[in-house]
């Protein structure tokens, strides 16, 4: 058997990490979550020389003082048994900051190998190494490497083989942090090593002592080490009163000035520091005056990137879906199992096909914005936008998902991952749904028209997406105020020097949401496809209030005879498709979809619903644009898209321009599609969390749509029939 | 680089700005200064500790955000971006 390795992975936010991952697991990786936080895990599996590696990518963080739920995860992963090997990534040119890190690594006497990552351009900034003394000072093997190019992995896996069979004789560093402090530290350890316990014991004591010297929260919450606290606080009081440091930052400081003196020794600098490339573009990019236009303009080429240059892609989908249908229909025959037929072609090919038609739109917007990430810009544009987001108890990070909301709230809300701040992350979230996706755009484009006069068609569109805008602003600064009230987490960013992104981790990035979205597809939206047309079919009337096969045939013979085109051929015509339609009328008032809304009404009725508006709002549940479908079928169009002029005419003559107003309101407001919700789950990881969104929003639309339609009638404000 | 001390030692109070001593947020667009203390009423004062903004720092005021909130600050050779009032917090020397 092979003999079976594994090896975490750390180091620095920016400093090549995910791209060395990348390279070593290739697609190989798994994605999750980690419990009960939403701090990304990512794992993968890879072969070297015969031994199996297991890989372990840990957030990136600066220190590991739990400050930060990535923090405290990184801690919790190493201080577990079972690690191998400790793999420190670090951006080589700046090796002072990166080093940080692995002086608390190096605590935890875990063999570890350092990845000496841009060494490219380290060499360029003129930085010289002793590699051998600095091996020596962190008792660890180094290997320089140049990135995620081929040629830079090979060196590093050479060196990691090697290591890894030398796992035994691994060295050990000992740092010293100055005689006061080492005195306090192996007191301490001294008492934790008399308390016996077994539950850390493959983590030397001394990486604890430290950790309850600068009072770490995740190491202070541990019960085993509670007995010490006394002596902690102890030595600490010493500290303060002898050499007059603070228990919180003296080891930061302490660690800096050691590699501050061990980079003396070991790494020069042969040429003056020059300004580089990355300051000179952002004297631009985050220019006081340019910045912002510059954004806008970025954002805008996204959005024509998504939309338009995924267009034709689309197209064939759309095209591929269509024929699929058709040739299943003709390859199957009809007297062969006929309800599954029918379900199959219309209820899943129709309903999966028109969500995968999306695929393109995710697709392009990820690959978007996976170059908008990986080269830097991104914490650019949440410098620029901050300001501006504060004020509404946003911030910057959380505008480019909200715009995105106009696409998609999906692939909005998968988008919400570029921002640190939990509570941030969470209110943006939740209201994202108010933005007015573009599956509510047909809703807007058959109903306006219908009532409305031509000169207002416009304002009332831009009215449209403006109320979902206002009011998701006003109920981020609410929710701010009250459920997430506080100061929340410090904001502290990197903005890591511009960076051309690989092709490579940006096809990774992409594949990673695409698939996700493709999941969604084939389980959610496959189910509620079923369920939807099951719904709208059955149970299946048989007896009709008046026979229409025999109406029709009667008025079909009338029609022999007439002169094709003639007046009354036309008027015998329209006959037979009103009769059609009363029959389309009778059966889907008869079928579940129509007795939900006919028991729903009466909530709905304060509302200015009937029946057939409530039955179309259920269906849009399963996609917002469904509404249009289910109103053109319970009006007997047959297929309906929102173009069809006579549903239209038929919405005009039984409903009131307020009445037509309050749908598109309560469209607009209320729950948005299971899909969203679904990934709202999901990147919230909270079932509660769901459930207070989605009667939170239906709350809400239901309210101000009673308030608007109410008032309406009160004040007899577009009340009357313009049909 | 460390056990520099400030001024105003370790008064807990806000330092009385002295001529050459003022805090980050003041600090004007392309000025380099010394960090002299962190106060510890500070929030996320290990956080800021851990990249590098402890006493003897020194740093360079890169940018101000439009419409206010965030500084850039260039800082162990990152630029860093972080909240104004954070900033005031941390007490800086110019000059010599």
């Amino acid at each position: 058997m092979a003999k079976r390795f594994k090896i975490a992975l750390a180091g620095n936010p920016n400093c090549g990490k995910t791209c060395i991952f990348n390279a070593l697991t290739g697609a190989r990786q798994h994605v999750g979550n980690y419990p009960g936080v939403t701090v990304e895990s990512k794992s993968g599996r890879f072969e070297l020389d015969g031994m199996e590696i297991d890989l372990v990518d840990l957030p990136g963080v600066y220190s590991l003082s739990s400050s930060s739920p990535e923090e405290e995860v990184v801690f919790d992963e190493l201080t577990k048994p079972g690690i191998d090997l400790i793999l420190n990534v670090v951006d080589s040119t700046i090796p002072r900051r990166s080093l940080y890190l692995t002086t608390q690594l190096a605590e935890l006497h875990i063999p570890m190998m350092l990845v000496f990552n841009m060494s490219d351009d380290a060499d360029r900034k003129g930085l010289k190494f002793d590699i051998p003394k600095l091996e020596k000072y962190f008792g660890s093997p180094i290997v320089r490497t140049v990135g995620c190019r081929s040629d830079g992995i090979r060196p590093l896996l050479k060196k990691l083989a090697q290591t890894l069979t030398e796992l035994e004789d691994h060295g050990v560093p000992m740092l010293s942090y100055g005689a006061d402090i080492d005195d306090a530290i192996a007191a301490v350890a001294g008492r934790i090593d008399a308390l016996g316990t077994t539950a850390y014991s493959h983590v030397p004591s001394r990486f604890f002592a430290i950790k309850l010297l600068e009072h770490d929260t995740a190491a202070m919450r541990l019960t085993v080490f509670h007995p010490v606290a006394g002596a902690v606080e102890e030595q600490i009081r010493h500290l303060r009163e002898k050499h007059a440091i603070e228990a919180d930052t003296f080891m930061a400081d302490r660690r800096y000035a050691m590699l501050a003196g061990a980079c003396r020794d070991t790494i020069s600098m042969s040429q003056a520091k020059r300004r580089e490339i990355s300051d000179r573009i952002d004297m631009v990019m985050t220019n006081k005056i340019l910045g912002l236009p510059l954004f806008f303009l970025i954002i805008y080429c996204t959005f024509w990137f998504t939309f338009v240059c995924a267009e034709p892609v689309m197209d064939w989908i759309e095209v591929f879906f269509g024929w699929l249908g058709e040739g299943v229909k003709e390859l199957w025959d009809p007297a062969v199992l006929p309800y599954l037929r029918a379900m199959v072609t219309d209820g899943i090919i129709g309903g999966v096909g028109g969500v995968l038609v999306f695929l393109p739109n995710i697709l392009f917007l990820f690959f978007a914005i996976a170059i908008l990430e990986d080269s830097g810009y991104m914490s650019r544009a949440a410098f620029v936008m901050d300001g501006v987001m504060r004020r509404f108890g946003l911030q910057g990070r959380s505008f480019v998902p909200l715009v995105l909301g106009f696409g998609c709230n999906v692939p909005a809300i998968m988008a919400t991952r570029t921002i640190e701040s939990t509570r941030d992350r969470t209110v943006t979230i939740m209201v994202l749904p108010l933005m007015s996706c573009s599956a509510r755009l047909p809703i807007y484009a058959l109903l306006i028209p219908a009532f409305f006069a031509v000169k207002y068609h416009a304002l009332m569109m831009w009215l449209m997406y403006v109320i979902g805008v206002v009011i998701a602003l006003v109920a981020a600064r609410l929710m701010k105020a009250t459920l997430f009230k506080g100061d929340g987490e410090v904001y502290l960013m990197e903005l890591p020097p511009y960076r051309m992104p690989t092709f490579k981790s940006l096809m990774l990035h992409m594949w990673d949401r695409g698939r996700m979205y493709l999941q969604k597809a084939g389980t959610i939206i496959l189910a509620t496809s079923i369920i939807l047309y099951i719904c709208n079919t059955y149970p299946e009337k048989q007896e009709f209030q008046q026979d229409y096969d025999a109406a029709i045939a009667a008025v079909q013979e009338r029609q022999t005879g007439v002169e094709p085109g003639s007046d009354i051929a036309k008027q015998l015509e329209e006959q037979i498709i009103r009769l059609e339609n009363a029959r389309q009328a009778e059966l889907m008032a008869y079928t579940i979809s129509g007795r939900i809304g006919q028991a729903l009404e009466p909530v709905f009725r304060p509302i200015g619903f009937d029946w057939m508006l409530t039955t179309a709002s259920i269906g849009a549940l399963a996609a917002k644009e469904v509404f249009v479908s289910q109103l053109g079928i319970l009006y007997a169009e047959g297929e309906t898209d929102s173009g069809s002029v006579p549903l239209r005419v038929r919405l005009a003559r039984n409903y009131t321009p307020l009445q037509g107003f309050c749908v598109m309101l309560f469209c607009l407001l209320s729950i948005p599609c299971l899909a969203t919700l679904a990934i709202i789950r999901r990147e919230l990881n909270s079932w509660k969390m769901t459930g207070v969104e989605a009667v939170g929003l239906f709350a809400l639309a239901y309210i101000l749509t009673l308030i608007v339609y109410q008032t309406g009638l009160l004040f007899h404000i577009g009340v009357g029939i313009t049909g | 680089m460390s056990g520099k001390k400030g001024s105003c030692g370790d008064a807990e109070q806000q330092c009385p700005a002295g001529r050459n001593e003022m805090t980050l947020d003041e600090l004007p667009v392309g000025a380099t200064a010394t960090i002299v203390k962190v106060l510890s009423k500070t929030r996320g004062r290990k956080k800021f500790a851990d990249v590098g903004l402890v006493p003897g720092q020194e740093l360079l005021m890169e940018a101000h955000a439009p419409f206010g909130g965030l500084l850039r600050v260039k800082v162990m050779e990152t630029s860093m971006a972080l909240h104004r009032d954070d900033a005031a917090n941390i007490v800086l020397k110019t000059g010599e």
